[in-house]
């Protein structure tokens, strides 16, 4: 176990494990954490995670771990890793299952004084507009062959059936679809898990909230992304369903025998990989891009039903209830990216697992107007806790490949949170907060209760402190539709 | 919770996954118990016996016991996930070159409780014990 010790402390807000640690790690490990944060992350395994990420072959740079950073499998969640382009390798275990799964912003003109009678309406028509809960199916019926294009296209797919605006797309990163995909690497199973499941949340930790400009930071950047305190805005958390769970068992499960063949050695079979410029990374490659995808067609038609939801409820009593979207991002992706590493400029796979792109400003993939001002960072808060909106900064570049947190980060392991809290007690407690929770599950609620996470407002202030974020605005929770 | 000394399977805490350890007196009671620990986890509810009662061989084959438990755990997964069948081993064999074979008995679920994305092969171990074997599974959800 890494204890507090083995790190050298590099500022208030950054840690080192040298790669002296153990004789596998190829790079050091990069900590981004208070040292109150520390100390929690030292009581579970991902720190050990991270240590066993620095095995991979190909690393470049360090092996970054977020403050919201908590043990996961093979890597911790809130890591980032870069490997050489394309002699490096690509691994799905620093991926994950849902891959990208993300959060999309949805600003709005709504003042919360004149919207406030109509809050629980609004709730209602969510839930009842926008398909959630374990094993739902959403609205739409794809045939395989639909699927196929849904991979290849992303939002572009959307858009072309009616469920997007252009504005949608250019503050989507990557435009919502990413370049590369070919379903042929997808088996039959995600293909077919993908038929149904197209603009639904899904459960765990996903949701929709319709949440309160509480507080602007920076008013320039806010202006620019039309955020004004008291006004509503809209957060949706989700992924690529069945269909990206389904292309990461698959080639986690492919590559267990092509690392041998390669002759890589790794100390945990979660971490499997495979070389970039091979058959098997090039096939997990392009599939991880139809997966990732897939995703932003499902969290764009996701949007299409909240805008319906909020036209159903708030036409004719308000004079524009229209949601307009801010940005669309990924927090579990590998792309392939341009970085300056060690003073020179090098093509690199960065894996984020539960870390959020956080690009600078002037970033080429950044549309226009969020140019100058950095990429809207988008870092939602535990159930019934703020989010926050923040912006990348030039700094991101240089320490962190871009990369920021990207919640809160777990703290308590579900067995305990359903142990110590009642579902049906938290929903009274949040609803005494004044936010209208819809939920599928009592007992789900419970294992997302806020007392599981960390603080999001330390975690934010670390990522401030170390200077690879800004602060732009704080959201307040009102309303939460969770699976 | 199936339990006692010679099979059985018990919930670990976890900081954001599921983890279970599961024990038996040989590879076959191991299997059967990994199985019915997954399932209990997903919380499945309303079986809804006698209407679609189907019966269903299967046949694996892996690169050691820990990659066949994964394929036979994600073979039932995908059938609860996809077509809300949950099954009965009825006949249960595993040889030393790592094939399985087993005949299933499926009954029909109205929902589960819990979505499980994945079986991960985090630390995935299978141990020889004094009593048989054991395996700790970490689940993705």
């Amino acid at each position: 176990m890494v204890s507090i010790n083995d790190l050298k402390r590099i500022n208030s807000y950054e840690w080192e494990i040298p790669q002296s640690y153990r004789a596998d790690m190829r790079v050091p490990v990069r900590i981004f954490a208070s040292e109150e944060l520390l100390k929690g992350v030292t009581r579970d395994k991902s720190l050990e995670q991270a240590v066993n990420a620095c095995a991979l072959p190909g690393l470049v740079g360090s092996v970054m771990v977020m403050p919201d950073m908590h043990q996961g499998y093979g890597f911790p969640i809130g890591g980032v890793a870069a490997t050489k382009y394309p002699q490096g390798v690509i691994s799905p275990g620093g991926i994950g299952y849902d891959i990208n799964c993300g959060v999309r912003l949805l600003g709005s003109r709504l003042s919360y004084q004149e919207t406030k009678p109509y809050l629980d309406e609004l709730a209602t028509a969510l839930n009842q507009f926008c398909p959630s809960g374990v094993g739902k199916s959403g609205h739409l019926r794809l045939s395989t062959k639909e699927v196929e294009d849904v991979c290849r296209e992303g939002s572009r797919w959307a858009k072309k059936k009616g469920y997007a605006s252009d504005q949608d797309l250019r503050r989507t990163e990557e435009g919502g679809r990413i370049q590369g995909a070919d379903p042929r690497y997808l088996s039959p199973r995600a293909l077919n898990r993908g038929t149904n499941q197209v603009g639904s949340l899904g459960a765990g930790n996903h949701f929709i909230e319709i949440d309160l400009v509480a507080e602007i930071y920076d008013h320039q950047a806010a202006q620019v992304m039309g955020l004004r305190a008291g006004d509503l805005a809209l957060q949706i958390h989700c992924g690529s369903r069945g269909l990206g769970h389904q292309v990461c068992s698959d080639y986690v499960k492919s590559l267990q025998q092509v690392v041998h063949r390669y002759g890589i050695e790794l100390p945990d079979r979660s971490l499997v990989c495979a070389p970039l410029d091979s058959p098997e990374g090039e096939a997990y490659l392009s599939a991880m891009v139809c997966a990732a995808n897939y995703a932003f067609a499902n969290r764009q038609v996701l949007s299409y039903y909240a805008r319906e939801a909020f036209e159903s409820v708030l036409a004719g009593k308000v004079s524009d209830w229209h949601l307009y979207q801010i940005y669309d991002v990924a927090h579990n992706i590998g792309k392939i990216e341009t970085h300056q590493i060690g003073g020179k400029s090098i093509q690199v796979c960065v894996h984020r697992k539960g870390a959020t792109r956080a690009f600078g400003p002037g970033a080429d993939d950044l549309p226009s107007e969020y140019k100058k001002i950095g990429q809207p960072v988008l870092v939602p808060g535990s159930m019934g806790t703020s989010s926050w909106v923040l912006r990348g900064t030039k700094e991101a570049m240089k320490r962190s490949l871009g990369s920021c947190c990207h919640g809160a980060g777990r703290v308590m392991s579900r067995t305990q949170a359903k142990k110590t809290i009642w579902g049906e007690d938290l929903r009274k407690q949040l609803e005494r907060d004044g936010i209208n929770i819809r939920a599928g599950s009592m007992a789900g609620l419970a294992e997302e209760a806020p007392a599981a996470y960390k603080d999001v407002d330390l975690v934010v202030d670390t990522v401030i402190g170390a200077g690879i974020a800004a602060k732009v605005a704080r959201l307040k929770p009102l309303v939460v539709i969770k699976g | 919770m199936i339990e006692n000394k010679r099979a059985g399977f018990e919930e670990l805490a976890h900081t954001a996954d599921l983890e279970i350890r599961v024990w038996g007196k040989d590879m076959v009671s191991l299997f059967r118990q990994a199985a019915a620990g997954m399932i209990h986890l997903s919380d499945v509810e309303g079986l809804m016996e006698g209407i679609s009662s189907v019966q269903q061989d299967i046949s694996l084959e892996a690169m050691d016991f820990e990659g066949l438990l994964i394929l036979f755990l994600e073979e039932l997964l995908y059938r609860l996930t996809e077509d809300y069948m949950v099954y009965e081993i009825l006949k249960l064999s595993i040889t030393s070159d790592y094939t399985l074979k087993a005949k299933l008995k499926g009954a029909q679920i109205k929902s589960y409780q819990r979505d499980i994305k994945a079986v991960t092969y985090h630390n995935l171990n299978i141990r020889t014990t004094a009593d048989g074997y054991e395996v700790n599974i970490v689940f993705d959800i």
